[in-house]
């Protein structure tokens, strides 16, 4: 079967700095991966690039079979990738609403009144200007928007990055649910405890390498490595 | 005393109107395309012309729907060859290449028009004033009024309900998100930038039937309507009306009184402006920090 998501080999610069030393990641159907890795190990990088944002200079990179390596953003996103970025970035000075009439209208479950059932808080919320809203709805209606697009692919960037613990646990929540309905996820974390209680798989990235690959409950019970990476997490 | 006010404020409302839609035209392609055009006067000249080749087809009602659609298109095209390469780029390049772009345009416009200026034909009904005691007040000039209002109206509408619109107000803020979002920015860009071009075609049409024709017309709207975007505030489109207004009804008002400073008054206002309120009456807060 084909795999939703290959890289192979990819290298990546921003301007002359090298980020990415080949990089090769795979996501398969209707699986969960994490990306781990401290600050600065490549794994947003790694995301833009998948996304066409920050293009890989070498290497190749494979969505849904197609070699999508040097495609725009928009045509990637059209092809089935659900992009919710780092920060969030919502339109903070456009309504709630519209912030969700923005991504075209596709075909499948998911249609604006959906997002409302599944976020209720956003549809109580809907006139209100985006930048109003708290971190976990803003992480709500960057999921909801990238929904929109009824992805087959889900690229997550830090999806609790500054929320409270009990918001963490309902978009984490959201995650798994989203994995249920049969959408391939990737999803970055700082937080590997958190991650890997949901993941499948996962890659730990370090300095724009892949340093470690496995199962995720291997890799929660390598007491060593996820010193490691805690110790960046809560440090 | 009065009537005088009265006649060279509605004076400056007219003009203000040409600021107005030469501003919000800039201010589109300043926004979503990030490139000052130095060339919209050209195409508000070109769009006369035009007009001025259709009337004898298509009367005048015809050549102001024609003139800015055909304007557009030219405008497309040099987006296509042209603007496109500048995205992305510091914006003296957009300086540059767009000033360049003015230059072969007005020459293009001297040598299939002619150097010399040519009268825009409006219907006879229009030149007639609608009240004795106001002489000035002419069919004509409430027609521009009344156009600048609509079409800055159905841009707001556009901007405000539809998916088009509001992609373009998200698109100013972030691009990058609205291409992964899966919005064609390139198409979106292009759209916009026509879009900004058939408001300066529209100033151009409405602007030659009360002053005439010649290559080099956008140049005296130019400035001000740079002005009128700094006053209003950076970013903001109504900003850009409302600047355009005012600077058009203040250098009116100072004609009834001190003649000569006129087209000081406009840069004593935008002087002002950046003192008191550096953003702009509209604008938002560090744009360009």
């Amino acid at each position: 079967m084909t795999p939703v998501l290959r890289t192979e080999q990819i290298h990546t610069y921003y301007g002359k700095s090298h980020i990415l030393h080949g990089v090769n990641l795979e996501v398969r159907e209707g699986e969960l991966v994490a990306l781990l890795g401290r600050n600065g190990a490549g794994k947003t990088t790694t995301m833009r690039s998948i996304m066409g944002l920050t293009p890989a200079r070498e290497g190749d990179i494979f969505l849904f079979g197609q070699k999508t390596t040097k495609w725009s953003s928009y045509k990637i996103a059209n092809a089935g990738v659900g992009y919710v970025p780092e920060g969030r970035k919502i339109f903070g000075h456009l309504s709630v609403h519209e912030n969700l009439l923005v991504p075209p209208v596709t075909k499948g479950r998911w249609q604006i009144p959906d997002v409302y059932t599944l976020f209720p808080r956003l549809d109580e919320r809907r006139t209100s200007k985006a930048g109003k809203l708290s971190g976990g709805e803003q992480e709500m209606l960057a999921i909801g928007r990238a929904l929109l697009l009824n992805p087959r692919f889900l690229i997550l960037d830090e999806p609790s990055q500054g929320l409270a613990p009990v918001i963490v646990q309902e978009v984490m929540r959201t995650v798994g649910k989203m994995k249920h309905e049969g959408i391939a996820v990737l999803l970055v974390e700082q937080n590997a405890f958190l991650a890997l209680q949901l993941a499948d798989r996962a890659y730990v990235l370090s300095d724009g390498e892949v340093v470690h690959e496995g199962p995720a409950a291997a890799l929660a019970a390598d007491k060593e490595r996820m010193e490691a990476l805690a110790g960046v997490a809560h440090g | 005393m009065l009537l005088d006010i009265v006649f060279n404020a509605f004076n400056g409302l007219i003009q203000g109107s040409f600021y107005a839609l030469m501003a919000i035209g800039l201010s589109l392609i300043l926004g979503l395309n990030g490139v000052i055009n130095f060339a919209h006067g050209t195409f508000m000249a070109l769009a006369g012309y035009f007009a001025f080749t259709l009337v004898p087809y298509t009367g005048f009602w015809g050549a102001l729907v024609l003139g800015p659609i055909l304007a557009g298109a030219i405008g497309y095209i040099v987006e296509q060859l042209i603007i496109r390469r500048l995205y992305l780029r510091d914006p003296l390049y957009s300086l540059l290449a767009t000033f360049g772009l003015a230059l072969i345009m007005q020459d293009l416009l001297r040598t299939i028009w002619g150097a010399q200026g040519l009268p825009l034909a409006i219907p006879d009904f229009l030149n007639q004033p609608v009240s004795n005691t106001y002489f000035f007040v002419t069919g004509y000039r409430l027609l521009v009024v009344a156009l600048a209002v609509i079409s800055t109206g159905a841009l707001f509408a556009t901007l405000r309900f539809t998916r088009l619109g509001v992609r373009i107000r998200a698109g100013n803020a972030d691009l990058e998100t609205i291409a992964a979002l899966g919005v064609n920015i390139y198409l979106l860009r292009s759209a916009n930038f026509v879009l900004g071009i058939m408001f300066a075609g529209l100033a151009g049409i409405l602007a030659a039937g009360q002053l005439g024709l010649t290559p080099t017309m956008g140049d005296q709207l130019i400035m001000p309507s740079f002005v009128a975007i700094v006053v209003g505030g950076v970013g903001s489109l109504f900003g850009s009306l409302v600047g355009g207004l005012i600077i058009g009804i203040a250098s009116g008002v100072t004609t009834a009184f001190f003649p000569a400073a006129s087209e000081v008054v406009i840069y004593l206002i935008m002087g002002l402006t950046l003192i008191i309120r550096p953003r702009g009456l509209f604008g938002q807060e560090g744009l360009f920090e």
